[in-house]
């Protein structure tokens, strides 16, 4: 043989496999922390007094550190929303779902969240909605402690109110 | 104030790849699974380049024609590796990678010696030990290892 | 050779390096670095015409990771931003790129990322070909090891040679505040430390840690402004050697002699031996004598002294440790650099490197006064 055989092996497989070690850091800490009492945690920039959810260690905008916590409400506005129909890896989600950017009352950007307890063609910008938190005894301090918001019934938030807190 | 315990999250990334061959690579790797010969391919300014990549990695000209090298060979270099990483390193007893110029080629091939690590010198004589037939699946490992040619 | 603009370093803030912050993120080690930057300069934010970082998200398996730098960069208004997944020192070299072409005058150049927060052997693997490198299981250990192997056999040198280097890395560790290591050893006891991966011993090789940086570069008419001893780029070069290990002769750094040539020639220094110090991105005793030899220098306690800092075996953070070099020359040539301090200092050299065994190499030759008049 002068070659090698004329059909080429077409794939080489490889198995990526890392794991990784992660460090929350404190103001992450103490926000996820924080979420096992139904607390929710923002940090206020020093120069503007602009409120950011989760909580940074400094303003984006300013520069400026943001070291002051301080505390939000669990209910806001819907600043703007998707609505989705194709399923999630890992996520028993019924379809279609919302998401939607929420800006809660005293925080100046908003946080990502489903929306449920209503139907899809319900949600809109401006729509007023609260928390649905694990109950008691079922929180640990994560992310997973709020299951999902749900508009509240009260009328619609105007728009001046939360067109700059997307 | 009070210093904030740390917390922390174990995540283990894991994804799957397919990586495409070509034509080149994929005849080398055939050449190891079907015919147990190992092929180089002459390429400009790098001689007999094995295991070969199809082009010059100094200009980008593609590769010539083939050309079989040896099983056999001289080490260039020997890194022991007294604790294995487990998910990570081929063997969980202590193993040498080295690097083989096989007879016939001008470069040299990347691989591993399992035993009598400690005997290994850079010019050391070496030979290929095969994966058996139905263990070779068209990867560089379908040479199992080298072991010192025995005198 | 023409006219190019003079670019000078005129800051440089760095956290110490550790092996591991339990209590911050890679973008909040970073803030404070930045705020000590700019400050060292008297600037706000506003003086900054260009952003760019180096880090690489599989060091800490955050994807877009360093999007959040930006915020720490600041992000409002947006500001021209680069960012390269390879050590912080070619992120400065393209600002420096950018600077020629007269696109800004101001760069802030930041480097960050937890190395504690994933296995560098494991991620770094995955810098090889998934064909017939990475499958073996070549770590960036084992590769510097058969890197070692191959120059220990062309050139003879010893193990005790490679103990001695380290030790007076050590030595010069423990004048440096910001270095992970602290304690200084000597040759004997370094020479009893385990293999790692032989022939290098634990004692050759750098503990992982973590650290964040800011280098602020800016040209010739604003430099002045914001540093009173800027440290000005006489010359710069960047070089690239094949991928596959065998292919290359490992025991010696082509890709390094080349790229110094050319950032000495554009420094019309004839040869580095001439500057007064040199820091190097030798993560191994016998990666600095490799590129000392590239250098044509002799890797002795003598004038230039190589690694007053420490180098690179008393703190690696990975993605920083070039810049750090650039850093450490920075402060020599501003007379900034305290307990470790290179008397006298007038001209140094500053080398990153990228991928396995030195495969690319990075040179800065800088110097106290101006290159071009």
């Amino acid at each position: 043989m002068a070659e090698p055989p004329r059909e080429p092996i077409k794939y080489v497989d490889a198995l990526v496999r890392l794991p990784y070690h992660y460090v929350a850091g404190d103001c992450r800490a103490r926000y996820l922390r924080a979420l096992k009492d139904k607390k929710i945690l923002g940090a206020r920039c020093s120069e503007t007094g602009k409120v950011f959810v989760p909580p940074l260690v400094n303003s984006p905008e300013s520069l400026a550190p943001a070291d002051e916590f301080v505390e939000v409400a669990d209910r806001g506005v819907v600043t703007t929303f998707c609505i989705v129909n194709i399923p999630v890896i890992g996520r028993a989600l019924e379809l279609p779902y919302v998401v939607a950017s929420i800006a809660l009352d005293g925080a100046d950007i908003s946080i990502h969240a489903l929306i449920q307890e209503c139907k899809p063609e319900e949600v809109r910008m401006g729509m007023r909605v609260e928390a649905v938190w694990k109950p008691d005894g079922e929180r640990e301090g994560s992310h997973e402690d709020i299951l999902h918001f749900r508009p509240t019934g009260e009328p619609d938030m105007p728009r001046e109110g939360f067109i700059n807190r997307l | 104030m009070t210093e904030i315990p740390p917390l922390h999250q174990e995540v283990v990334l894991e994804f799957p790849y397919k990586h495409s061959t070509g034509p080149v690579i994929g005849r080398f790797l055939a050449g190891l699974k079907e015919q147990k010969k190992i092929w180089g391919q002459r390429v400009r300014g790098q001689g007999v380049v094995v295991p070969p990549l199809g082009y010059s990695e100094l200009d980008g000209s593609a590769g010539d024609e083939w050309v079989e090298v040896k099983p056999t060979g001289t080490v260039t270099a020997v890194a022991v590796v007294h604790e294995p990483i487990e998910g990570l390193h081929p063997f969980t007893t202590p193993f040498a990678f080295v690097l083989v110029r096989l007879d016939g080629a001008d470069t040299a091939l990347a691989h591993v010696v399992k035993d009598d690590v400690a005997r290994l010198r850079v010019g050391t004589r070496v030979e290929a030990v095969w994966a058996p037939d139905d263990q070779r699946q068209g990867t560089i490992r379908d040479i199992a290892c080298f072991r010192i040619v025995a005198t | 050779m023409s006219r190019l603009r003079n670019v000078a370093v005129v800051a440089f803030a760095q956290a110490p390096i550790v092996a591991r912050d339990e209590h911050r993120m890679a973008t909040e080690m970073l803030y404070p670095q930045i705020r000590c930057a700019l400050a060292a300069c008297g600037v706000e934010r506003s003086a900054i015409d260009y952003q760019v970082a180096g880090s690489a998200d599989y060091i800490d398996g955050r994807p877009f990771g360093f999007v959040s730098a930006l915020e720490v960069m600041g992000a409002w208004p947006p500001t021209q931003d680069l960012h390269l997944e390879m050590d912080a020192a070619f992120a400065a070299h393209y600002a420096w790129i950018r600077m020629q072409a007269g696109d800004c005058d101001t760069a802030l150049v930041c480097g960050h990322g937890k190395v504690s927060e994933g296995e560098p052997r494991r991620i770094l693997n995955l810098e090889l070909d998934p064909y017939y490198q990475a499958p073996i299981g070549l770590d960036p250990v084992a590769t510097a090891a058969l890197q070692a192997s191959a120059f220990m056999a062309r050139t003879g040198t010893t193990d005790r040679r490679l103990a001695e280097v380290a030790a007076r890395n050590r030595t010069a560790g423990a004048r440096n505040p910001d270095a992970q290591v602290r304690a200084p050893a000597t040759a004997d006891e370094l020479a009893r430390t385990p293999w790692v991966v032989e022939p290098l011993r634990t004692g050759y090789v750098p503990p992982l840690g973590e650290s964040a940086v800011c280098l602020v570069l800016a040209a010739e008419g604003k430099a002045e402004r914001m540093c009173d001893r800027p440290a000005w780029i006489h010359g710069t070069d960047q070089r690239i050697e094949l991928q596959t290990l065998g292919a290359r002769d490992l025991s010696r750094s082509p890709s390094a002699r080349l790229a110094a040539e050319r950032a000495l020639a554009m420094a019309a220094v004839r040869s580095a031996a001439e500057v007064d110090l040199v820091e190097l991105s030798a993560a191994t005793p016998v990666e600095e004598l490799i590129l000392c030899e590239a250098l044509d220098i002799d890797a002795a306690p003598s004038s230039p002294t190589v690694n007053p800092s420490g180098g690179p075996l008393v703190g690696h953070p990975l993605m920083m440790t070039g810049l750090i070099r650039l850093g450490e020359a920075f402060r020599q040539l501003a007379g900034q650099a305290g307990e470790h301090a290179v008397a006298g200092a007038r001209r140094a050299i500053a080398h990153a490197t990228n991928g396995h065994c030195l495969q690319q190499n990075l040179f800065w030759v800088l110097g106290t006064e101006r290159r071009w008049t």
